[in-house]
C-alpha cells in the first residue's frame, strides 16, 4: 500500500550548526540562572544571618530589616563567647560527639564482623532479628529510653547522653557490606601464623575496612553535634548541655538580645558546614552506598 | 584456653556481645516493653495498677491527642511535595557541566546542619516585622504584616515549609544516585525515537526510579509524622498557637516527659506506631499498583 506520509530522514529540519551553538547557549544560560537562584533559596537564609550576626544593634526587627551588611563588627561574637560560657558549651558538644562516635565505630565493627565472615550457631537468628528491629516503627523509644537510663543510675551523665545511640543497626550493615569486601585469604593467613580472632580484626583487618569506618563517623559526627532533645531530656544541668541544647535554652533565656542568639547559631552551625564541605566525596558516596545496603 | 573457647562460634559471639547488648537495651527492648507498659498507669507518683486497654480509651477520647493526630497527617501533605521538587531538582544537578559539584554540596547544606540552627533562623525570617514580610508588603502581596507563626491558620504551614526546605537536598542527593543508575543509552534511544524532553522523564526517569521513590516516600512519611524538632524549637515545646502545630510525637514527648505520664504515652505511641505501619503498607501497594505508568 502506498502511504505518502511516510517521509524520509532527509525531511527533517537538521538545524546549522550556528543555531546549534545558541540553542546550547541558551540552556546553558537557563540552567546556571536556574542553579544560582536555588543556590540562593538553600544557602540565602545561612548568610541573611551571618551577615546579621556581624551587624550588632542592626536587628531583624529593625525597619527595613538588615539583610546585607553594611558594617563588620565581631561584637556579637565576643559577647556571647564571654557571656554565654560558649567555650563551655562547644567543649560539652565535642566531649558528646567524640563518645558518641568512637562507640558507634567500635560497636558497629566488632558485631558486624563475625555477621560478615564467620560461620557460626545462630548467625540467621541474629540477622532476622536485626532486620526485624529496622522494619518496626518504634514510637515510644524515648520513653522507654528514658526509663532505662533513670534505671542504670545514668541520669545527669553524658554516658546516659550516648548510650543509647552508642551503636545502631544501619552502621552494622553498612560495616558488615564493607567486610564482605575483605578476601576471606587475609584471616587464613592470620589463622596459620597463630594469631587470636582478636589480632586479625585488629591488625588485618580493620585497616582494611577505612572507608567504611570514614562514613560512620562522618554520619556519627553530624547526628551527635547536630542532637539536642535527647541531651535535654538526660541532663538535669543546663551547663552540661551541648550547643544545640544550649541554642533553645539561651534563645528562652536571651529572646532580647537576638545578634547573641544569631552568632550562636553561626557558631553552632560553622564547624558542621567546613567538616561537611572537606569530606563530602565520602559523605555522598557513604550516602549512595547506604541507599543500596 | 578450653577446647570450645577456641570455636568459631565462641569467637563470634564474644566479638557480638558488647553491640548486641547494645541493640537489646536501646532498640529490641523499646519495642518489646511498649505494649505491657501501655497497659498500666505508670507515672512518677502512685503505685503502678493494670489498667487493661483504659489508656487505648482515653486517648481516643482525648482532643488534644485527636487534634496531634490530625496535625501528624497534614503534615503528611509534604511527602508527595518534596518528591516532586527534588526529582526535579536531581534532574537539574544530573549533568557534568562546570562547578555542579559545588551547587550540590550548596543544597546540602541545610541538611547537615542542626534543626535549632534552622529552626531558630526561620523564626526570624518569618517573625512579623522580618525579611519575609518586609519583602512581601514590597511587593504588594500583602498587605500588612502576617504572624506567619503566632496565627493558627499559618504556623502549621510554615513548620512544614522549614521541615520540607531542609530535607530537599538530602532527597535530591537520593535521586541523583537513581538518575545515575539509569542507562544512558535509554535516553539516546528515545532521542532517536524523537521524544521531548517532557516525554523522556515521563516515560523513563520517573518509572525507572520507581524503587527511589518508594524508598524516599517512605522515609519522608516516617519523618512527617514523626516530626518533632523544629516543632519543639518553633514553640518552645507547646506546639501552639492552641494545638495549631501540636504534632503526635510533641505530644507524646509533653505526656510522657514532661508530665511523666509513661503508661499514657506508650499507648499514644502504640496507636502512632501502628499508624505510621498501615501507611507504609499503602505506600507499598500504590507502588505496586502503580500510580506511574510503566512502559
Amino acid at each position: 500500500m502506498n502511504n505518502p506520509t511516510i517521509t524520509t530522514k532527509t525531511d527533517y529540519k537538521t538545524p546549522s550548526p550556528q543555531a546549534r551553538k545558541w540553542k546550547k547557549g541558551i540552556r546553558y544560560t537557563i540552567t546556571y540562572v536556574l542553579l544560582i537562584a536555588l543556590a540562593l533559596f538553600m544557602t540565602g537564609p545561612f548568610l541573611w544571618l551571618l551577615s546579621v550576626s556581624l551587624m550588632p544593634g542592626r536587628n531583624v526587627f529593625s525597619n527595613p530589616p538588615a539583610v546585607f551588611p553594611t558594617f563588620i563588627n565581631f561584637g556579637n561574637y565576643a559577647q556571647v563567647w564571654n557571656f554565654m560560657n560558649f567555650p563551655k558549651y562547644i567543649m560539652n558538644t565535642v566531649i558528646i560527639t567524640v563518645m558518641g562516635v568512637v562507640f558507634n565505630i567500635i560497636l558497629s565493627c566488632m558485631t558486624a564482623y563475625p555477621l560478615a565472615v564467620f560461620r557460626f550457631k545462630g548467625r540467621d537468628m541474629v540477622f532476622t532479628l536485626l532486620i526485624a528491629t529496622m522494619i518496626i516503627p518504634s514510637s515510644t523509644a524515648m520513653i522507654v529510653h528514658y526509663l532505662t537510663i533513670q534505671w542504670l543510675n545514668l541520669g545527669n551523665t553524658y554516658l546516659g547522653v550516648v548510650l543509647p545511640a552508642a551503636v545502631s543497626v544501619f552502621n552494622i550493615f553498612l560495616m558488615r557490606q564493607t567486610f564482605l569486601t575483605i578476601p576471606t585469604e587475609i584471616r587464613d593467613s592470620g589463622k596459620m601464623d597463630g594469631a587470636s580472632e582478636l589480632r586479625i580484626w585488629w591488625q588485618l583487618v580493620l585497616p582494611l575496612v577505612k572507608p567504611g569506618i570514614a562514613v560512620i563517623m562522618l554520619l556519627e559526627v553530624m547526628a551527635f553535634w547536630n542532637n539536642f532533645l535527647w541531651p535535654i531530656v538526660v541532663l538535669d544541668d543546663p551547663e552540661k548541655y551541648p550547643l544545640a541544647s544550649a541554642l533553645t535554652y539561651l534563645n528562652g533565656q536571651f529572646s532580647y538580645n537576638f545578634g547573641w542568639i544569631a552568632a550562636g547559631t553561626i557558631i553552632s552551625v560553622i564547624p558542621i558546614i567546613v567538616v561537611f564541605l572537606f569530606t563530602q566525596r565520602y559523605y555522598m558516596e557513604g550516602l549512595a552506598g547506604a541507599v543500596k545496603g | 584456653m578450653k577446647k570450645w573457647m577456641r570455636t568459631e562460634t565462641f569467637a563470634a559471639w564474644a566479638f557480638m556481645a558488647p553491640g548486641l547488648l547494645i541493640v537489646a537495651v536501646f532498640v529490641l527492648w523499646p519495642i518489646v516493653y511498649g505494649l505491657p507498659l501501655s497497659l498500666t498507669d505508670y507515672s512518677v507518683i502512685g503505685e503502678t495498677h493494670y489498667v487493661g486497654v483504659d489508656n487505648y480509651v482515653t486517648a481516643f477520647q482525648d482532643k488534644s491527642f485527636l487534634a496531634s493526630l490530625w496535625n501528624s497527617m497534614v503534615y503528611v501533605l509534604i511527602v508527595p511535595i518534596i518528591q516532586i521538587i527534588s526529582i526535579l531538582m536531581a534532574i537539574l544537578v544530573n549533568s557534568r557541566i562546570p562547578l555542579i559539584k559545588a551547587f550540590r554540596a550548596a543544597y546540602y547544606i541545610p541538611v547537615v546542619t542542626s534543626m535549632v540552627a534552622v529552626a531558630l533562623m526561620w523564626s526570624w525570617l518569618f517573625s512579623s516585622n522580618g525579611v519575609i514580610n518586609y519583602a512581601l508588603i514590597q511587593l504588594g502581596i500583602i498587605q500588612e504584616q502576617v504572624g506567619w507563626l503566632s496565627s493558627s491558620s499559618t504556623a502549621l504551614y510554615v513548620i512544614m515549609f522549614i521541615t520540607m526546605w531542609k530535607g530537599l537536598g538530602y532527597y535530591m542527593m537520593l535521586y541523583l544516585a537513581g538518575l545515575q543508575s539509569i542507562p544512558t543509552d535509554l535516553y539516546e534511544a528515545s532521542m532517536i525515537d524523537g521524544a521531548s524532553r517532557w516525554q523522556t522523564i515521563y516515560r523513563i526517569t520517573i518509572p525507572l526510579l520507581r524503587p527511589h521513590i518508594l524508598f524516599c516516600t517512605l522515609i519522608s512519611l516516617m519523618g512527617a509524622i514523626r516530626v518533632f524538632d523544629e516543632v519543639f524549637v518553633l514553640t518552645n515545646g507547646k506546639g501552639g498557637p492552641g494545638t495549631a502545630t501540636l504534632t503526635s510525637s510533641l505530644y507524646i514527648y509533653q505526656k510522657g516527659l514532661v508530665q511523666f505520664n509513661f503508661g499514657y504515652a506508650s499507648a499514644l505511641g502504640l496507636i502512632v506506631s501502628v499508624i505510621v505501619g498501615i501507611l507504609s503498607i499503602l505506600v507499598f501497594r500504590l507502588n505496586k499498583k502503580g500510580g506511574v505508568q510503566t512502559y
